[in-house]
């Protein structure tokens, strides 16, 4: 399942203001560690669609959206719950560490 | 055949005042500005002039030291911020660790001569506790500013600047240093963080190359800080707000934490409150600001590096609120760890504090970014932290019968590091603003005195001391010593240190060992780079005397551009420097202090040295209480190295074992 989209506007509705559950990758296009995490979450997120949300911030089209976060590279995962951040996992993210965090916030 | 000396008090307060100056305390105390200090010494013994004859040098970790040891730094062995490091010459250790000090400490000698002891901050090889004796409690001790600054802060200091003109949410570290952020992001760059007096804990060894004051002591006053903009709208979404609220955002743990806030109008339509919620959905705020109101504990989560939440305790205040409300500056402190108990032994004690008094306080460390800043926040976060300790040490004393503390508070320092070097030319204020913080300073710091005024009737001896003080200069200070690295300029202009450069001929910060044949590393010390001694030498052993002449003629001989003047006061051999209580293996081959006039603060200085606006560098003894002489004034020098022996005699117990100084003789009420 292709993630979403978010840009600073979006990214405000769905995390704070809807409270979603849900995870955000920040990535760019040209790094090669996001090209084999992206496709990752996607299968996870076919899995968890019904629970849980999957979006993605392009870290260079949304500059400001990323520097808001303080983050220093990418892939970065940044996971909400009620409005609330719950952690992040960065780098080459595992399916199993990826599916213990979703478990853990479901 | 055994000789016992009974203790002349059976309760004694040390109430260490860093930086306090005698000169500027007794001309405040004449104009009526210090009245609590009035009735102390009125009760007192002590010089006319309070003055102590402070030892060399004259910064915090040596002069704690031996205020703790009796013992001169020759002995103690703590001679400068930072230690020497054996590795290199442009490495620098840790210092504030009571392992690396020589001389006993007084307090270990009263826990265990079996007196109920308390350590609260002592920045002067206190931390970690050198005894096990159970009588002996100790608070912190690694870095001089604040009870637990160098291992709680969670959350940086920062500024957040909301705007009907501002587009987006964003959070920029380490922005800026100029308190007057504008409210359009323009184009604010992450400013160099060159000295961080928290993050110094951290580094237990550094190489530190400057070349500029701005890139050693010179870079504390202009410590950057984080910057939020956020949006100023109309509130919408939320679940109980007034209908002509307006809405900002605030962020923390470097934007991970957003706690939206709603800007509310009072009776008379004019936005003058803001009430930080959790999130929109909450009913309650978790508090109300008023404009202009300082508010203290605000308890709220903070992120850790290990990504941990932890709740941590913050102050915060509005600095400007336009009526309207379509702008807002606030100032939002450092976020402190409220579970940090590190550096508290028995841990049990941080818990007896928090749950009794609240959590340790943060430091405003960007008091130089404005006036307002300066008055409004950091001033008022020292009148916090005062607040807090005065509050602790008295419940210490009534609940947990601690009958000997030695305590540590360093608002006159900390704050006259921001101010006192602007006195006669001023910076972001005019001098009239720096010489009315410090009055503001000194006031603080005497109803902090005035907190303690009742042990007095108690049955309490109290000895206020400082540990030395700070000058504004009345010329500018030569680019040479420097407490937090090694300084280059002088030492290269004089030829005996050379950095290499790149290709296009630019100076990088790394010295050309092949080339140097001695630096100015740390403050006060030379050491040349002699071989077989040092990790790149040059300088042959047998030829060390005689280029210890010619770089002492070369100081002597150096003069200031612009007066023609010698900036130099002195300079020894590290063998003479014994004379000043230096010297000694943990000193330079050349000790050396700069002239008066040509000082930056206090660290470079005799400490006789005077300086613009009635500022002097010496340190302050003044004590009362049973053991001591009433309304007394002597004109006994009184040594810094005799402050732990004079209250060894007053407490009935041994001297320190390396105690070098004596018991103030003439102020006590028995004779000896």
């Amino acid at each position: 399942m292709e993630l979403k989209n978010l840009n600073a506007v979006t990214f405000e509705e769905i995390v704070y203001d809807n409270c979603e559950n849900c995870l955000v990758v920040f990535s760019r296009k040209t790094c090669h560690v996001c090209a084999e995490v992206v496709p990752m979450v996607e299968e996870i997120a076919e899995k968890y669609k019904d629970k849980f949300g999957f979006y993605r911030v392009d870290s260079e089209e949304q500059r400001d959206l990323y520097n808001r976060f303080s983050l220093r590279g990418v892939p970065q995962l940044l996971f909400f719950k009620d409005g609330d951040y719950q952690g992040k996992l960065a780098g080459k993210v595992e399916e199993e560490q990826l599916e213990e965090k979703i478990e853990e916030l479901l | 055949m055994s000789l016992s000396r009974k203790a002349l008090a059976d309760k004694i307060l040390v109430l260490g005042i860093d930086g306090m100056d005698p000169k500027l305390t007794k001309k405040y105390v004449a104009e009526g500005k210090m009245p609590n200090t009035k009735k102390f010494i009125e009760r007192g013994a002590q010089r006319e002039d309070l003055v102590m004859l402070g030892a060399q040098p004259t910064v915090t970790p040596p002069m704690w030291t031996t205020l703790a040891t009796g013992a001169y730094p020759v002995t103690h062995g703590i001679t400068c911020f930072y230690r020497q490091s054996k590795d290199s010459l442009d490495v620098i250790e840790y210092n504030l660790d009571s392992s690396k000090c020589q001389a006993e400490q007084l307090w270990n000698v009263f826990a265990e001569a079996g007196k109920k002891t308390l350590v609260w901050h002592w920045p002067g090889s206190s931390w970690p506790p050198t005894s096990t004796s159970p009588n002996l409690s100790v608070v912190d001790g690694t870095q001089p500013g604040n009870v637990n600054m160098g291992v709680a802060i969670v959350d940086p200091e920062k500024i957040l600047v909301a705007s009907v003109k501002t587009e987006e949410v964003t959070y920029k570290k380490q922005a800026a240093t100029e308190g007057e952020v504008p409210c359009v992001i323009s184009d604010l760059k992450v400013q160099k963080s060159t000295y961080n007096l928290a993050e110094s804990v951290k580094a237990k060894k550094k190489t530190r190359i400057l070349l500029t004051k701005e890139d050693g002591e010179g870079a504390l006053p202009e410590t950057p800080f984080d910057v939020v903009y956020s949006p100023i709208k109309d509130a919408a979404g939320w679940a109980d707000a007034p209908a002509d609220a307006r809405e900002f955002t605030m962020l923390h743990a470097g934007g991970l934490i957003r706690r939206p806030c709603l800007i509310l109008k009072n009776a008379d339509g004019v936005y003058d409150r803001v009430a930080i919620y959790k999130s929109k959905k909450e009913t309650e705020p978790m508090a109300v600001l008023e404009q202009g109101v300082y508010v203290r504990d605000l308890l709220d989560e903070a992120i850790k590096d290990d990504d941990k939440k932890v709740i941590a305790n913050r102050n915060m205040r509005i600095l400007y609120l336009e009526p309207n409300g379509e702008q807002v500056r606030m100032w939002i402190s450092a976020g402190m760890d409220t579970t940090n108990d590190d550096l508290w032994h028995p841990a049990s004690l941080f818990k007896t504090v928090t749950e009794n008094i609240a959590f340790p306080q943060p430091t405003c460390l960007i008091g130089n970014a404005s006036v307002q800043i300066a008055r409004e926040c950091m001033i008022a976060t020292w009148q916090a932290s005062a607040d807090w300790q005065a509050d602790v040490l008295n419940y210490l004393i009534e609940k947990e019968n601690f009958e000997i503390i030695f305590s540590h508070f360093h608002n006159v320092d900390l704050a006259g590091h921001m101010i006192i070097h602007k006195l006669k030319k001023g910076g972001k204020g005019t001098p009239e603003d720096y010489k009315q913080m410090l009055e503001d300073v000194y006031r603080q710091t005497d109803g902090y005195i005035g907190r303690f005024l009742h042990l007095l009737d108690e049955g309490w001896t109290v000895l206020i001391v400082s540990d030395h003080a700070a000058v504004c200069p009345e010329h500018n200070p030569p680019l040479i010593g420097d407490m937090t690295g090694l300084n280059v300029t002088l030492m290269r202009e004089l030829g005996f240190t050379n950095i290499k450069q790149d290709a296009e001929g630019n100076d990088l910060k790394e010295i050309d060992w092949a080339k140097t044949k001695a630096v100015a590393n740390r403050g006060n010390h030379i050491y040349l780079n002699i071989k077989g001694r040092d990790k790149y030498g040059i300088v042959e052993p047998e030829d060390q005397y005689e280029v210890e002449e010619e770089i002492m003629t070369a100081l002597y001989g150096y003069k200031d551009s612009v007066t023609g003047k010698r900036v130099i006061a002195m300079a020894l051999r590290n063998k003479d420097a014994v004379l000043l209580g230096l010297g000694g293996p943990e000193s330079g081959d050349i000790i050396y202090w700069t002239a008066e006039g040509y000082n930056y603060d206090h660290c470079d200085s005799l400490s006789t040295t005077c300086g613009y606006g009635g500022t002097s560098v010496s340190p302050i003894f003044m004590a009362a209480g049973p053991g001591f002489k009433t309304g007394f004034k002597t004109d006994r020098i009184i040594r810094e190295v005799d402050v732990a022996p004079t209250v060894a005699v007053i407490g009935g117990v041994r001297m320190p074992a390396q105690c070098e100084g004596a018991p103030v003789y003439q102020i006590l009420s028995e004779e000896f």
